[in-house]
């Protein structure tokens, strides 16, 4: 009855893969520079670490490139066609996960067209992972024994290497994917990379019990994974992992994207304004008059406490020119 | 008798396009319709044509297996419930809800498994989680009818927390005596009087007996409700009574007899999503036709963590050290959504406010891909999980929007998804995996 | 983990993690065989596999470390309720030579460490994971299916022999070392010179999962070894090496073979008695080739996707290869046990169904259905031959239909409390040699020395009334004294 406790787990891993942003952890300037092929080595020994300790365990590999989100391994899959030989000095699961990532982000990565770099499709790869652990966790209505797959729930995580600052558009889809995490019990990890924090997947972790890590030392990277991201929520009962410990629960308001304190907010349809505004710009909802200044009277200056602008946009603006140079950095 | 018979068939072939949806091609046609006809001359009586017959539906396959047409019945539920108009975008979304609960005799009937009773508490919990889950913001208060008086069970209170408990002591509820709707619609509406206009006012009556005693006229009572735009929506358990029908039509609420356990649920749970706001509007009788709309000052705190020192909240006054800290006035409350008890300001956390967003942003609803396109770029497997696509069939017709090869077409970004993910995507995610939005 | 607790007997809640059954035995082996061991990098992922989760935890976090870690650094990740399961795992890991005993630095065996880097990065040139045979076009490659079919075969072989040794019409016979092995392990004796028969621990060893079965047949295995002058080492590292292997290709759905050529001497001995179990298939007795079955390559699976639950034979061989695919999600039950004490078993294996008739009265057989009853007498018939009442209880869970899992509890209380009184019974009368203590001449006599007696713990039975108690045998010598002492004194 071991099986009980010692369940099997699934872990989606999404890997942020902006070239431009890791040319920038790349440049020497940075305190510990991590360049995108040291950082998929690390990766891939923790992705054989996960695999390795347990037989049942399932591993899914996103990546999200600019404008666009790719599965990259599953276990239940065959994503390329031609399996690496065999080889007597590794485990032949290892070997498969190895190659089949590499090649496929390879694959990717050369596709890119070189010019400006559209966004990471981050929210794609997100909900991808969520549709596949949705799949997997659910029985399938096919099989003839429906009762057992319930009990052989791998327990599911979704780990995010993110490198790129939030994207203050995503915020609405993210927040329905943390919900929807929520709803399947699926613990959501991060990992920052590279960039400074990001309050959404801040959030993210916060709100499916997951941890956040912000990488100081990137040398370690992969200490830092095998301590906070290899062990199941079972054993994270035993030995804790860090954890950030104050969160920003601020939001952004719809017509700025501003960060702000007090806002103001819709009644209809709950849109968030960081000043009185006389009409709802989602819902067309207008509003009184009265309210108007009534409100205005009560915050004493018109534009509540300067808005601070997200501070991770602020990393974002040198990304269109370097963008053009070094649109795909190769993995060596 | 003839033309009946006849119209019969069409009516069927029509009306039930499940009969007819189960034929993927046109060699399954001719015995089916001579099927229909033995039916039709079975028919004794013509009010009988409106009814499905469920087992008609269903079909074996070769292997005289169920498997294949249940899991086809299945899909073609969930599909259904996708294609409901996602129209409407105005949805109050400040609700507040009193519960009133029939606390008199005729819960005890056994007509519900194991009584009325339990099986009312029961899915009254999951009705308040689920409410909640939905409806982060909206407020909830328990009323309960017993020995002809209604009774305060729980205040208002926007913690699921505090509303399960006041449901947690079934020793407490026990049923007697007489129900009486005057007294409890009052009570509920005392609790509710106060409230902003914006926000929705609710009476969700669970009823189980036949009768009420009131001290007046309950036409008042419903008179006043409808002036107040106070919403009452009734799910009896026995049968349908006259009054239970006028006050929820009245008032632009729904109205049901639960026929058995599930649908009883089905009934509860329909209550769940957020009104759409054009409902009210019938009712509101106010000029502008419009229903009043407030912008209203939120805060969003700040969470402290569990590290910090500890501190008395404003609230309890409790000496702990985790907290959220109202942005204006930095006092510390203990749970939000709330009022912030120094300075009144509301308290919320962005992903309170981020929970109804789905309703405000759906995802469009795929296309069921009737055929492939060999122009386009046609994968082989789901784009979201991977998960391979059956085999395609050669042809085959859209019915009620279920696509004969398993495939979803996103009309956005173009890519397919499989029956699952469709689901998944629509009810539970509200975000495209293939755009992202 | 800390804060579950034993509390009932449904699986859903069994938090015990149960230690793997070769862990005892690698922990009674010497340092110098076991770090031996750990020089083969399949070796030390197949035993970081067979380990607890927390402890491979530990493994993993103390893996990357260049130096060793104060242990008080690593203590400081524990929460206050998991220390003891901290300190079990440490001990556990110590006990392994795993990680070094010491109790200021904390840090992994070094040879322990560098062969899992080298299984977690694949590299070096220890060729321990197999060396694959080259495709050659002679040699048809085998299937998965049929790998699983002769797999199957061989272990049903085995148990099948076991259940059926009491009953007239004998089934074929496993080989020689088997018969040994069962016999070695006290599965099945021999009773003056007459054929095998079953053992008590046999008809235990008959309900427990075929995981369970095969690991402690090979434990026994390396027992044997040990005494045969073996190199243990070399054993258990082919073991582990088979352990890792892989079972096939997908897309071709069959079999990879290896090559036997760079086995050691022993290891190449070891092909024959594997062979026998089912754990390897080989073409010819003397190939140089072989395949790992299913067996093999699950044997460090903490579920056991084995292929044994499956129903061959009579029915097409489609639906049993089907069948042993769908066995990877789990052992599919097949049993439905209703509250009248009916038992309909949807099966037609033989071995399936003798293993019931222990314990059910069989009513009807149909083609692929049994039906019998829980009686009194199947079971005490049961109970007599050593298989114990949660015994059974456990083998209905862990065979329970798909529909009887719907049901909370699973069994049906009324029959598993029966079962238990059932087993109750047999216990109603406890014989126990003593001393019957008599005649005392007063009361006050009586009850000084049965005070004493009472004292020591040996009273069995007592009457006030007939002025008499019985005490055991261990207690005769005191009470003795004690009286004669005091008839002396007085």
């Amino acid at each position: 009855m071991d099986s009980e406790v010692d369940k099997p787990s699934h872990l989606s891993v999404i890997l942020d893969l902006s070239p431009t942003q890791w040319y920038l952890s790349a440049r020497a300037t940075n305190p510990y520079p991590l360049t995108i092929g040291s950082f998929l080595s690390q990766l891939l020994a923790f992705l054989n670490a996960h695999i390795g300790t347990k037989n049942e365990n399932t591993l899914a590999v996103f990546g999200a490139f600019p404008g666009k989100s790719v599965m990259l391994y599953t276990s239940t899959e065959a994503l390329v066609d031609e399996p690496p030989p065999l080889d007597a000095n590794s485990y032949p699961p290892f070997r498969m996960v190895d190659t089949t990532v590499t090649r496929q982000i390879l694959r990717e990565l050369d596709a890119i067209e070189p010019g400006d770099e559209p966004p990471c499709a981050l929210v794609g790869a997100l909900t991808k992972a969520l549709c596949y652990i949705n799949r997997i966790t659910l029985p399938s209505t096919s099989s003839t024994n429906v009762a057992e797959g319930s009990t052989h729930l791998p327990d599911p995580r979704i780990l995010i290497l993110s490198v790129s600052p939030d994207l203050s558009s995503s915020y609405i889809p993210i927040m329905n994917a943390i919900f929807s995490a929520q709803k399947l019990k699926v613990t959501i990890d991060v990992c920052k990379i590279y960039g400074a924090d990001t309050v959404f997947l801040q959030q993210a972790a916060h709100l499916t019990n997951g941890s956040y890590i912000y990488l100081e030392r990137r040398d370690a990277l992969l200490q830092y994974l095998i301590m906070s991201f290899l062990p199941p929520p079972l054993v994270r009962k035993v030995l804790t992992v860090p954890r950030q410990d104050k969160i920003d629960f601020r939001a952004a308001c719809f017509c700025h994207k501003n960060i702000v304190d007090v806002g103001f907010v819709c009644s209809v349809c709950l849109s968030i304004f960081c000043q009185p505004v006389p009409v709802c710009s989602t819902c067309r909802t207008k509003f009184p008059i009265k309210a108007l200044q009534r409100l205005k009277s009560a915050c004493p200056s018109p534009a509540p406490a300067p808005p601070r602008p997200l501070a991770n946009l602020n990393n974002a603006v040198p990304r269109t020119t370097e963008a053009t140079n070094h649109s795909t950095p190769g993995l060596r | 008798m003839d033309v009946d018979s006849d119209s019969d068939i069409s009516v069927f072939g029509d009306e039930d396009p499940r009969v007819k949806g189960k034929g993927k091609g046109k060699a399954s046609e001719k015995p089916k319709k001579g099927k229909v006809k033995r039916k039709a001359k079975e028919q004794a009586y013509t009010w009988e044509a409106s009814y499905t017959r469920s087992w008609d539906t269903v079909q074996e396959d070769e292997t005289g297996s169920l498997q294949g047409a249940v899991e086809d019945l299945m899909a073609r539920d969930r599909r259904r419930r996708l294609l409901a108009p996602a129209a409407a975008i105005r949805r109050t979304i400040i609700r507040h809800l009193v519960l009133i609960l029939d606390l008199s005799n005729s819960m005890m009937d056994r007509d519900f498994r194991p009584t009325r009773f339990d099986l009312t508490l029961r899915y009254a919990r999951e009705f308040v989680t689920e409410w909640f889950d939905q409806n982060p913001l909206g407020q909830i208060g328990v009323v309960g009818m017993r020995s002809g008086l209604g009774e305060r069970i729980g205040e208002m209170s926007g913690n699921p927390q505090d509303v399960l408990r006041s449901l947690s002591d079934r020793a407490k509820l026990e049923p007697t005596g007489e129900p009486s709707l005057k007294n409890a619609i009052e009570m509920a509406r005392g609790s509710m009087s106060h409230l902003p206009t914006q926000s929705s006012r609710e009476i969700l009556i669970v009823f189980g007996s036949l009768t009420t005693c009131d001290p007046g006229n309950i036409h008042e009572t419903l008179e006043v409700c409808t002036k107040s735009r106070i919403r009452i929506s009734v799910v009896a358990l026995a049968a349908e009574m006259k009054i239970c029908r006028e006050l929820s039509d009245k008032t632009g609420g729904k109205f049901g007899v639960a026929m058995n356990e599930g649908h009883f649920k089905d009934l509860l749970f329909e209550l769940v999503p957020p009104p759409a706001q054009h409902a009210t509007i019938r009712n509101a009788g106010s000029g502008s036709g419009l229903p009043p709309a407030d912008l209203m000052m939120m805060g969003f705190p700040t969470r402290l963590p569990d590290t910090s020192p500890p501190s008395l909240c404003a609230c309890h006054s409790d000496l702990k050290s985790e907290g959220f800290l109202c942005p204006r006035c930095m006092a510390k409350v203990c749970d939000v959504p709330t009022d912030c008890d120094i300075c009144g300001l509301m308290i919320v956390s962005s992903p309170h406010l981020a929970r109804s967003y789905h309703h405000l942003f759906p995802v469009k609803p795929y296309e069921a891909v009737a055929s492939l396109d060999y122009t386009s770029q046609s994968t082989s497997a789901c784009h979201a999980c991977a998960r391979p696509f059956p085999a395609a069939h050669l042809s085959g017709v859209v019915t009620e929007g279920l696509s004969p090869l398993g495939r979803y077409r996103c009309p956005d970004c173009h890519h397919d998804f499989c029956t699952e993910c469709d689901v998944f995507v629509h009810d539970v995610v509200h975000c495209c995996p293939g755009c992202g939005k | 983990m800390p804060s579950v607790q034993a509390l009932s007997s449904t699986p859903s809640d069994v938090p015990q993690i149960v230690p793997h059954a070769l862990l005892p035995f690698l922990r009674s082996q010497s340092q110098n065989t076991l770090t031996r061991l750990y020089q083969r990098p399949s070796s030390c992922l197949s035993i970081l596999r067979l380990l607890g989760p927390l402890e491979r935890q530990l493994i993993m976090n103390l893996l990357w470390l260049e130096s060793a870690i104060p242990v008080s650094t690593m203590a400081a990740w524990v929460v206050p309720d998991g220390k003891k399961l901290y300190s079990e795992a440490l001990s556990v890991l110590v006990g392994l030579h795993i990680v070094q005993n010491s109790t200021v630095k904390l840090a992994l065996n070094p040879t322990l460490k560098s062969s899992l880097r080298q299984a977690i990065t694949g590299g070096g040139t220890t060729a321990s994971f197999g060396v694959p045979a080259e495709r050659d076009e002679k040699r048809l490659p085998v299937g998965i299916d049929s790998l699983d079919a002769y797999a199957l075969e061989r272990w049903e072989t085995i148990l099948h022999y076991m259940v059926s040794s009491g009953q007239e019409q004998l089934p074929t016979k496993p080989s020689q070392g088997v018969l040994y092995l069962l016999q070695r392990s006290g599965l099945m004796q021999s009773t003056n010179g007459s054929n095998l028969q079953i053992t008590s621990a046999g008809f235990q060893f008959l309900l427990h999962s075929p995981h369970d079965q095969l690991w402690s047949l090979l434990l026994q295995y390396l027992h044997m070894a040990e005494e045969r002058q073996m190199d243990l080492v070399e054993v258990l590292s082919f073991l582990f090496m088979l352990s890792t292997m892989e079972l096939g290709r997908n897309h071709h759905s069959c079999s990879q073979e290896y090559t036997a050529d760079s086995l050691s001497e022993t290891q190449k001995a070891m092909l024959e008695d594997l062979r026998d179990y089912g754990l390897i298939w080989q073409r010819k007795g003397s190939s140089k080739y072989f395949s790992p079955t299913r067996l093999a390559t699950t044997l460090t699976c903490h579920s056991p996707p084995l292929p044994t639950s499956t129903t061959p034979g009579t029915s097409a061989t489609t639906s049993s290869t089907e069948v042993a695919l769908s066995s990877t999600a789990g052992p599919q039950g097949f049993i439905i046990l209703e509250t009248n004490y009916r038992v309909y078993a949807y099966t037609n294996n033989p071995l399936q169904t003798a293993v019931l008739n222990l314990f059910v009265t069989m009513k009807y057989r149909f083609p692929n259905l049994v039906v019998g009853m829980l009686t009194r007498d199947s079971v005490r018939r049961a109970l007599g031959n050593g298989i114990t009442a949660d015994q059974i209880i456990s083998y209905l869970v862990a065979h329970a239909h798909p529909q009887m899992r719907k049901n909370n509890p699973l069994l049906p209380v009324t029959v598993q409390d029966q079962i238990r009184l059932w087993e109750l019974e047999r216990n109603r009368l406890k014989s126990a040699e003593g001393f019957l203590y008599k005649d005392f001449a007063s009361q006050a006599d009586y009850e000084y020395v049965l005070a004493y007696a009472k004292q020591l713990g040996v009273v069995l039975w007592e009457s006030p009334a007939k002025r008499s108690f019985f005490g055991t045998l261990e207690g005769h010598a005191n009470i003795r004294g004690f009286i004669e002492r005091r008839s002396g004194a007085s």
